[in-house]
């Protein structure tokens, strides 16, 4: 196999010039010199002229400026709705199993036209781990991980309990992440 | 019987007056607006040598000021902490200790000139507070001060870590003392006195700036202030990660304000007195008082004395502007020593290399006369 | 000089003690929360005891609670910095339990191979931009943080989340690769090497900081090998051992990397093993992805990795096969294994026991940092406290995985 076990460079020998601290010592304050320069005509430019292409700054300024969420971006979980107003959960309890803090508490019911519905769905929001693998085991599209990251938090842990109306959101909505599950995950399984 | 070159003659009201409107100057300048505007300073340097932006959220009424009012913040915020004394504690020592420290920071400006002499309706007027004949050594005097208050907050603190702190404290500054005083001897041999006025003015060609007759002990005099003011490579009492916070561990409010002021005080301490020894003090570079004086002779005897002195002032104020740009820039881009590192450079390099400049000093002296 | 001048003990007789001073788990320097009980003769260290468990969360009995896929978020919070070579880790050995493990689809060994380089770069980021933190040049920290954003920023995009990524399954991943994975690469490299010679020109050099790490903590060959050293502690003390090289696994026997080794052990040479690492992995990385193939990520065999949902909404043996894995577990026949790995810390390996059903009966992790940790009061014993600190940041102790 190529590659090998190489060496690493100790540097054991100094010469006086480096052994006396001062050489290294302005190279270590142009490399920092050599970010603040930039920077500061840049913030003067930005304040101006509005140009911010020289900075560097890798700052995102939240909550005026997002981040980007990716396609994979695993949030809240979500349920999804149809078009014409029915969950598409039919209560088969494979994400109640799958999920391994256990967070998810179905109790499911059959409507008069035979469909089944869960009649309780809930999800401990205090408990989730977000890991996903309640969409990877629903066979409906029915739950995904929606790209929610912000408004997670509340006071009461009791308000954390997301019942069925809290965790409902239309499909159209949710069109990127079921684009992104149909190609990527589920699409990726055949063989 | 003493012969004295320079006898002041009694004060006067304008001199009075003259006096205290320097003092308040000077107060103002350190206290009022340095001390507060290098905390933001350093908070905005250290933000754009990291690509970070910065603190920049404070607003008063919508507006904020670029983060300026995070200084004010601050201040209010170490006001309404908690003031505590840890139990078992000493309660006069520990209460004492942040006055000990910031005093002489303060002090020892009082000596250093911010401009040089002018004629203002008809009167001399020296841009110093005390013109003493040895400032250099008022100025070493008053800061070996300021290693009490360190060493007394840690031992007074009760606690393992604040006494590993104190120690490290004492043994540091007193080691770099003398190597401090030692690298500045060179200077004064060049320049022939201790006056620090007259090593201004004697500045004003510039290819009589000190840094062009000492560099190396420009070096040398900056290692030694840097590891008298406790700031990185040097922080070895304050190491944040090893001990915590070092001597000032169990200090919170205002106390804690205060040993954070005396800091930042000697900064602007070192950068003006460095400033005055080195790079000219008040001097721009080709340009004489007199030419100066000549060139804004349209607004008249006084007028053009005082703006030559507005001028010379704020050229004083920019080069300490630029020394403590340096010294936030070293403090933010080196490592630190480890404790017997320290000691070991201080009196095994330092001093030897102090010596041998003196020495160099004396032979150049010798060969150019 | 008589016998009595040499039984003098010059603590006994001026009735001194030494200070005990409690480095305890919340301290700025033992960021994994550790606690140390030091004995102090003025600066030196007499003694040192090192007491862990902290974040003990009594990871190899929940794994026992659980199916086998259910352990892959948990095994992402045992070294939390490079979460995905745990997950690789444990698939890997599950698969070689299963029987499995040479039925992988080559895109996804290079995936993987990929992911791991991936993880290994910000597990070293985080070491030494730590250890430049404690040291006290912050600006260094800062810039190697920002690298780990960056390096971050591209493990979001392929598997949700940066830190806790969940992303390997057993037989196979969870999703696929983005598009514009490459470039998204290539950009995020030519930052991250602007960044890594800034931080080198910060610190490999400076004298200040050789004089902090060199020849502090040091250890010989004989007695690392007897405390169980693994990772770049080992190769620093000079011995030739990779796992990636010695039982090589996935793509590495096939792809042209170099590893650095050391010469004496000390802190110096554990940083510059670290940093020459970082760029070999850049270089492992941008090789696999110019070869990287099309095809199937997944293993073909419904009973170990979930088929498409066509299948399951259509093929009758594709349905049960996901039902019963969801519910039952993807059933491991008896056994045990251990299939060790190479992580950015030492070797991660995995001892799995089954009984046949689809619950782990035993999983038991090999935490490559447990035996580096034991050898803190070797390594520091007549050292400054201060020395203490970069001997302590550069064994990488990551709490997660020393206690589980």
């Amino acid at each position: 196999m190529p590659g090998k076990y190489i060496p690493v460079n100790r540097e054991a020998e100094m010469t006086l010039w480096e052994k006396s601290y001062v050489p290294e010592i302005i190279r270590g304050l142009i490399v920092t010199a050599s970010h603040f320069f930039p920077n500061f005509v840049g913030v003067f430019r930005a304040y101006f002229t509005g140009k911010t292409e020289k900075r560097k700054i890798m700052t995102i300024y939240y909550p005026e400026e997002k981040p980007f969420i990716p396609d994979a971006y695993r949030g809240r979980p979500v349920l999804v709705r149809n078009p014409d107003g029915r969950e598409r959960c039919v209560a088969c309890g494979l994400c109640e199993v799958a999920c391994p803090p256990k967070c998810i508490f179905i109790i499911g019911a059959k409507r008069k036209d035979g469909t089944r519905y869960p009649a309780s769905y809930n999800l401990d929001g205090s408990i989730c781990i977000f890991c996903g693998l309640c969409e990877a085991a629903c066979p409906e599209e029915a739950i995904v991980m929606s790209r929610q990251y912000e408004n997670l938090a509340e006071y009461d842990r009791g308000l954390m309990l997301y019942d069925k109306e809290s965790l409902l959101v239309p499909a159209e909505k949710l069109e990127r992440r079921l684009q992104h599950i149909r190609k990527r995950m589920f699409g990726r399984c055949t063989y | 019987m003493f012969e004295y070159s320079y006898i002041p003659p009694a004060p006067l009201l304008p001199e009075i007056l003259e006096m205290m409107l320097k003092i308040v100057f000077i107060f103002t300048m350190n206290m009022g607006f340095f001390a507060p505007v290098l905390g933001y300073v350093e908070r905005k340097q250290s933000a754009l040598m990291q690509d970070r932006i910065g603190a920049n959220r404070a607003d008063l009424f919508g507006v904020t000021a670029g983060g300026l009012l995070h200084i004010m913040t601050d201040a209010i915020k170490l006001l309404f902490k908690e003031d505590f004394i840890p139990r078992g504690a000493d309660k006069l020592l520990h209460t004492i200790a942040p006055l000990i420290a910031v005093v002489p920071a303060l002090i020892a400006f009082t000596v250093i000139p911010f401009g040089g002499t002018y004629v203002l309706w008809g009167h001399k007027v020296n841009l110093v507070i005390a013109d003493l004949d040895m400032g250099i050594l008022f100025i070493f005097a008053v800061t070996s001060l300021a290693t009490y208050g360190g060493a007394i907050a840690g031992w007074a603190s009760n606690n393992n870590w604040s006494l590993l702190g104190g120690v490290r404290v004492a043994a540091q500054m007193f080691s770099y003392e003398v190597a401090m005083g030692l690298s500045l001897v060179g200077v004064f041999m060049v320049f022939g006195s201790l006056r620090l006025t007259e090593i201004g003015m004697a500045q004003e060609n510039f290819w009589h700036w000190g840094i062009f007759y000492q560099p190396l002990g420009f070096i040398l005099f900056f290692a030694c202030a840097l590891a008298e003011n406790k700031r990185v490579p040097f922080d070895v009492p304050e190491a944040e990660s090893e001990l915590i916070a070092g001597y000032f561990t169990e200090y919170s409010g205002l106390k804690f304000a205060m040993f954070w002021m005396a800091e930042f005080l000697e900064i602007v301490t070192i950068a003006a007195i460095l400033t005055v020894l080195f790079f000219g003090g008040w001097n721009i570079p080709f340009v004489t008082l007199q030419s100066l004086v000549s060139f804004f002779g349209f607004l008249g005897d006084t007028g053009s004395q005082a703006a030559a002195m507005f001028l010379q002032v704020a050229v004083f104020w920019l080069k300490v502007g630029a020394l403590i740009f340096l010294q936030m820039l070293i403090r933010w881009s080196l490592p630190r020593f480890r404790y017997d590192q320290v000691m070991n450079l201080g009196w095994k390099i330092i001093l030897p290399l102090a010596l041998l400049n003196i020495f160099l000093t004396g032979l150049f002296i010798l060969a150019a006369n | 000089m008589t016998d009595a001048k040499k039984d003098y003990d010059f603590h006994k007789e001026s009735h001194t003690e030494r200070m005990v001073i409690n480095m305890g788990p919340s301290h700025p320097a033992t960021h994994g929360t550790v606690r140390f009980f030091l004995k102090l003769d003025g600066e030196k260290i007499v003694h040192c005891e090192t007491e862990i468990g902290y974040l003990h969360r009594g990871f190899e009995k929940h794994c026992e609670n659980g199916s086998w896929t259910q352990a892959f978020p948990y095994t992402d919070r045992l070294n939390y910095n490079s979460a995905i070579q745990n997950n690789v880790a444990y698939a890997m050995t599950v698969e070689k339990l299963m029987g499995v493990a040479d039925k992988m689809p080559e895109r996804g060994v290079y995936i993987r191979t990929i992911m791991c380089e991936f993880a290994r770069m910000a597990d070293h980021y985080t070491n030494l931009g730590a250890a430049a933190l404690e040291l006290g040049a912050l600006t260094a920290f800062i810039y190697f943080v920002e690298a780990r954003e960056l390096v971050w920023d591209i493990i979001e995009s392929v598997c949700g989340a940066r830190l806790t990524s969940n992303y390997i399954r057993i037989g196979g991943h969870a999703s696929d690769l983005p598009e514009n994975f490459k470039a998204h690469v290539k950009k995020v490299f030519a930052t991250n090497r602007e960044l890594y010679e800034d931080f080198d020109k910060l610190l490999t050099k400076n004298r200040i900081f050789l004089d902090r790490m060199r020849d502090t903590g040091s250890i010989s060959v004989e007695e690392a090998i007897q405390y169980g050293f693994t990772g770049p502690c080992l190769r620093a003390c000079g011995v030739e051992y990779d796992v990636r090289r010695a039982q090589p696994y996935l793509l590495y026997d096939q792809l042209d990397f170099d590893v650095p080794v050391g010469s004496t052990g000390d802190n110096f040479d554990r940083y510059l093993v670290r940093m020459e690492e970082i760029r070999q992995s850049m270089r492992i990385i941008e090789q696999a992805i110019e070869t990287l193939p099309e095809g199937p990520i997944n293993i073909a065999d419904p009973a170990v990795r979930q088929p498409s949902k066509e299948g399951v909404n259509t093929v009758m043996e594709m349905m049960i096969f996901h039902f019963k894995n969801e519910i039952e577990g993807i059933q491991v026949p008896r056994g045990e294994a251990y299939f060790p790995t190479e992580g950015s810390n030492g070797e991660v390996g995995f001892y799995l026991v089954s009984d046949g059903g689809g619950k782990p009966y035993k999983c038991r992790v090999r935490p490559p940092c447990f035996a580096m940790t034991q050898a803190m009061g070797r390594m520091v014993e007549g050292a400054f406290l201060a020395d203490l600190i970069p001997t302590f940041d550069m064994i990488n102790l990551i709490g997660g995985e020393c206690d589980r």
